[in-house]
């Protein structure tokens, strides 16, 4: 070995311990962005490639409903917490039907169960597939959106056929569900029930989503780019995740095996046979892929519900003007966004005393100064994208 | 199927709550109540982030869901009054459950409504930070020891403190509630009466 080349393998070992003194600059995302999925507005401060000290700025679609909730009736407020998340608004409606029912001690109708359940999980895969639409998007990569949306349209236009709405729904009544056969006429008594076929056709659409969910994954899994952005990118601890009360999916795929359908009694789950995907790391792709896998588990119990759906009424008797006794209780629920619940304070009036409303995305991107701290700006949109929020459910 | 005209939950078996809320009181260091299966604690305001300690160190309810708050108050500018008296003060709440069992607990303490004042549970629970500062604008509570102190969904220059009972409704005192028609029998109603024909 000669000198020369001992000198030029110490030069290659040279380690450059020097701070480099850069000028920081301050990026400013939104509110209008198209990666934002709404009006968040993100304040980061810059120094080379790297983001600190990021500020996400919310409130531009704050809308008041725990204070509006105050001075609404009951069935009212169902239309407006639909508004909440509104890619799973039928999944909004839930919990807080649910809460009123337990204070008024209504036990509703298997049937009417049955069907809750069946839209809920449709309301799962529809906002999913938003997701698998977006995300990939937001990496580049265009065509799983065509793929994902054409089969969530299927799932709109059933959820559309029985409530009469595509994405708010109002259809929970305190004790039961509505149908919208047979609804505004003047005649009384008219039998309602779902639209005929309606049950054939949602099982037929499984086995198709089934299908394009295979499609999905070869598409996105097979893509290397994708692979390579979302891999060990974002990594979220459980410990940390759970301390700022990331919920969900989020949650799910940094480890931690917890779903509150397995948990809660708010609609029947332990009936049905359903697995719980979990993550391995906690980075971006675990989040895409405990989504996708969500979406299997939820047509599987979708179609269990609709092979046993017993027969029955589809509403308790309540009275006519709904008056929910004093008491107050919290009921929270698994919605595709994570844990949604609502702790109801009634004094026995026609409306809540008090209302409060806590949605899953508020917490899960209370997350981003902490997860984005010292992130790649690239990585930004791809960390951002793959908490899935929806400003809606942020704001309230 | 059946509507009971009871308001609140007769206690006559031991709720399966009751063993958990106990064993919580008893670490936590406050008092149980089970209301419509949600186990609330009530704690003094002092012991407020010991309380939240001991609930995240020793019972394993590592899962910070929400804090907020209720404004219990006598006189209100928008919805309804209570029907019956109560003691004026702001009740503040939080919730923390765990990962594994299932368990969850709504903590509970009051505060006066002159200046409600509250050491901050961001030092426990990171998620708190955004809830406090909600509860801070929303009904005008300090958070000691915040990091952050200011407005999250209103500006800065906002005045007043919107969720509380104080705080009027402005749209509504422009224009009554079109849906306040909706309190009255329906006109072909066969059912007058609006009480349960069920309870």
């Amino acid at each position: 070995m000669t000198t020369d080349q001992d000198y030029v393998r110490h030069l290659s070992d040279a380690q450059v311990s020097v701070e480099l003194e850069t000028q920081d600059m301050t990026l400013n995302i939104g509110p209008q962005h198209p990666s934002t999925h709404g009006v968040l507005r993100l304040v980061a401060h810059v120094d080379g490639e790297r983001c600190y000290d990021v500020k996400p700025v919310i409130g531009y679609m704050h809308r008041g409903y725990e204070k509006l909730s105050e001075v609404r009736t009951y069935p009212q407020i169902t239309a407006l917490i639909n508004r909440i998340d509104w890619v799973s608004g039928y999944a909004n409606e839930i919990p807080f039907i649910v809460a009123a029912e337990k204070l008024m001690e209504i036990e509703v109708p298997e049937r009417a169960q049955y069907i809750r359940l069946i839209l809920t999980e449709m309301a799962r895969i529809s906002s999913h597939l938003i997701f698998m639409a977006s995300y990939p998007l937001e990496l580049g990569a265009a065509t799983p959106l065509f793929f994902a949306l054409r089969d969530r349209e299927r799932i709109l236009d059933l959820i559309e056929s029985v409530t009469g709405g595509r994405f708010h729904p109002n259809f929970n009544r305190i004790g039961g569900v509505r149908p919208n056969a047979g609804a505004g006429t003047t005649q009384k008594k008219v039998f309602q029930d779902l639209p005929a076929g309606f049950l054939a056709q949602t099982r037929d659409a499984m086995d198709i989503v089934l299908a394009s969910v295979d499609e999905l994954e070869t598409l996105v899994a097979g893509n290397e780019i994708i692979l390579a952005r979302t891999k060990g990118i974002g990594v979220l601890p459980p410990e940390v995740a759970a301390a700022y009360g990331v919920s969900g999916p989020n949650l799910r795929a940094s480890g931690v095996k917890f779903d509150l359908r397995k948990i809660e009694d708010y609609l029947p789950y332990d009936k049905f046979e359903f697995d719980i995907p979990v993550g391995k790391n906690g980075d971006c792709w675990d989040r895409w892929w405990v989504r996708l896998t969500e979406i299997r588990q939820s047509a599987r119990i979708i179609q269990q519900a609709i092979d046993s759906i017993p027969s029955g009424a589809l509403q308790a008797k309540v009275p006519k003007i709904i008056k929910v006794p004093k008491g107050e209780t919290y009921v929270r629920a698994e919605n595709p966004k994570g844990e949604m619940g609502y702790y109801l304070v009634s004094d026995g009036g026609l409306g809540p005393y008090r209302l409060k409303i806590r949605s899953a995305s508020f917490s899960n991107i209370s997350i981003l100064p902490w997860i984005l701290e010292g992130a790649l700006v690239p990585d930004l949109i791809a960390i951002m994208g793959s908490l899935d929020f929806v400003l809606g459910d942020v704001d309230r | 199927m059946s509507v009971t005209s009871s308001p609140s939950e007769t206690e006559t078996t031991t709720h399966p709550l009751q063993e958990f809320a106990d064993r919580v009181a008893e670490v936590v260091g406050g008092s149980a109540a089970i209301t419509f299966d949600t186990v609330k604690i009530t704690v003094g305001s002092e012991d407020w982030v010991s309380a939240h300690t001991a609930a995240r160190d020793d019972l394993d309810l590592v899962f910070f869901s929400w804090l907020s708050a209720v404004d219990w108050a006598n006189e209100v500018e928008a919805g309804d009054a209570l029907s019956d008296e109560v003691e004026e003060r702001i009740e503040l709440l939080t919730t923390v459950a765990d990962l594994t069992e299932g368990h969850r607990v709504t903590f509970s303490t009051d505060l006066t409504k002159d200046s409600p004042s509250i050491a901050s549970l961001v030092g426990v629970y990171a998620g708190a930070n955004w809830h406090e500062r909600e509860a801070g604008e929303m009904f005008g509570i300090e958070f000691v020891g915040h990091p952050n102190p200011v407005h999250i969904y209103l500006p800065e220059s906002f005045i007043g403190n919107p969720l509380r009972k104080s705080y009027p409704l402005l749209s509504r005192e422009v224009k009554p509630w079109p849906g306040d028609v909706d309190v009255e029998p329906m006109p072909d109603s066969d059912e007058p009466s609006t009480e349960n024909p069920g309870a």
